[in-house]
């Protein structure tokens, strides 16, 4: 791998103060949305190969029974696209939390993944991008995979980049049955984007 | 005169409009007051649930008070939620939906100090993506149902049967549900036929079987033909006397009457094998090899008529 991928010590360090903070007032903004207490995990970051993301993704998400995806991509000073991984039971018990009325179809169900993607992937990269003086925009998530199993949800044969930074969290709400993987993937050149980032955010404190 | 900002925001091919917490309309564009008949004068100031009482307000209202608070982008699509405002779409003639398919953007707008003051939405008309998916989603369909037919009787092929004794088999398995039968026919002499009268007869004669089989069948029944001048039937929740009598009436539509082909009439008759799918029975083959037993005993008998597979003793010793 070019060394100008890896983040050093120092950068490795900040960049997990920088998504812990962000995490944490991503908790709160959540919970103010969605009235329940948010739990977020400590986030885990990755370099990771394109030949072995669907094993990274795999360990990360800790279960090969099938799951649904959303995707959403993320452009400005950094650039890349956010999954969120929910297992089976998808976040059906959110319907209430986020406005839907009744039984919801299927269509509604997706809106749903959708929505809720939506929320948490804004909710931590917003935090993120505003700590490092990045500017981001968002584009509207669409639905990556239905019921397939983790293994396949990226195939590797697709991709064009050969190194990414992954930087994983997971979401549990302690009231309802509901847990959910956030994945931020970011190709070499927002890697870079990211060090200087970083080195500027460090310089400032 | 308007500078250029403002000049787009008003006549850009597309809604665009802002709102502020309590959900008032601050910004009405053209395209927002030409599709929903009210002016701008009329919307700012105004309640936008006042204004649109069908909006979806609870599910709404979570939305933009998720822009506020997270200061972040929020969407929705056609796909999952067809349209928020009933707006007439410029297909009336070919469109063939009934509004306009409508993607939002729900954007924050901060102020100074970096709250968010107003929440700017963008109206993009989805109605031509939508008729296209739904003409792609009518060939696929087509496309699939095709792929399930034979050619040059119309019936059902044998990949698809194949996959409904599969799915039938499933279903048994899982819900302790009635079992089926599968009838195989193989038409007598085929041979003969093709050789005397050509194959344009035969393919006829074909053709006019399975016509003949149809009309005799119930709505769960499953009629295709399975290769050559054989045709097979899944008759679920059917016990094989159900099967032999259903096999005795197709056997008789089959022969009552001689076939037309151009100047010939052409005699046919079938023989039929009936098999129900019960233990030990597991898989889709076993019960087919069953019907074709009871088709071979019907061909060995003198041909014309049915039998029933019985479950042979096993040999002792």
């Amino acid at each position: 791998m070019n060394d100008q991928l890896l983040l050093t010590p120092d950068q490795r360090d900040a960049l997990q103060e920088v998504t812990n903070i962000a995490m944490g007032q991503a908790g709160a903004q959540l919970a103010q949305i969605l009235e329940v207490f948010v739990q977020l995990s400590v986030p885990r970051i990755n370099i990771t190969e394109s030949a072995n993301i669907a094993g990274n993704i795999l360990q990360l998400v800790g279960t090969p029974q099938s799951v649904t995806a959303i995707r959403q991509a993320f452009s400005g000073t950094l650039r890349g696209e956010a999954m969120v991984v929910y297992d089976e039971n998808g976040c059906r018990d959110l319907a209430d939390l986020m406005g839907y009325e009744d039984d919801i179809d299927r269509d509604s169900e997706r809106e749903l993944l959708l929505d809720v993607g939506n929320v948490l992937v804004g909710a931590c990269l917003n935090g993120i991008a505003e700590l490092l003086q990045a500017k981001l925009s968002f584009s509207a998530p669409t639905i990556m995979a239905e019921n397939v199993e983790v293994g396949r949800l990226i195939n590797p044969q697709q991709l064009t980049w050969n190194y990414a930074l992954l930087v994983e969290v997971h979401f549990t709400l302690e009231v309802r049955d509901f847990t959910c993987h956030l994945m931020t993937l970011m190709p070499e050149e927002s890697i870079v984007a990211l060090k200087s980032a970083l080195d500027a955010f460090m310089e400032n404190f | 005169m308007l500078s250029p900002a403002d000049f787009i925001v008003s006549e850009i091919n597309a809604g665009i409009f802002m709102l502020d917490r309590e959900y008032r309309v601050l910004l009405w564009n053209r395209f927002m007051a030409h599709h929903s008949g009210l002016e701008s004068e009329a919307a700012i100031g105004r309640n936008l649930f006042e204004l649109f009482p069908e909006l979806p307000q609870k599910w709404l209202v979570k939305k933009i008070d998720s822009v506020f608070v997270l200061k972040n982008f929020a969407f929705t699509s056609w796909e999952q939620r067809p349209y928020l405002f009933r707006f007439q779409h410029n297909r009336p003639i070919t469109g063939g939906i009934d509004y306009m398919r409508q993607n939002f953007t729900f954007m924050p707008m901060r102020d100074e100090s970096g709250e968010v003051e107003a929440v700017v939405v963008t109206l993009l008309d989805a109605t031509d993506s939508a008729i296209y998916q739904t003409m792609m989603q009518g060939a696929m369909q087509k496309l699939e149902e095709s792929s399930n037919r034979d050619g040059l009787t119309g019936v059902f092929n044998r990949r698809y049967i194949d996959a409904r004794i599969f799915d039938e088999i499933q279903r048994i398995q899982r819900y302790q549900a009635v079992p089926f039968s599968v009838v195989l026919l193989d038409l007598d002499h085929f041979k003969r036929i093709n050789d005397t009268y050509g194959h344009l007869a035969g393919d006829e004669v074909l053709r006019e079987v399975a016509r003949r089989v149809q009309p005799g069948l119930r709505e769960p029944d499953v009629f295709g033909r399975y290769g050559g001048e054989e045709f097979i039937l899944i008759l679920p929740q059917t016990d094989i006397e159900g099967a032999r009598a259903a096999a005795e009436r197709i056997r008789f539509a089959i022969g009552s009457e001689t076939i037309v082909s151009g100047d010939e009439h052409i005699a046919v008759t079938a023989s039929l094998g009936v098999a129900e799918f019960a233990p030990p029975f597991a898989t889709a083959a076993e019960v087919t090899q069953a019907a074709d037993e009871a088709l071979y005993q019907s061909k060995h008998a003198g041909r014309n008529r049915v039998s029933v597979y019985v479950a042979q003793q096993s040999k002792v010793g």
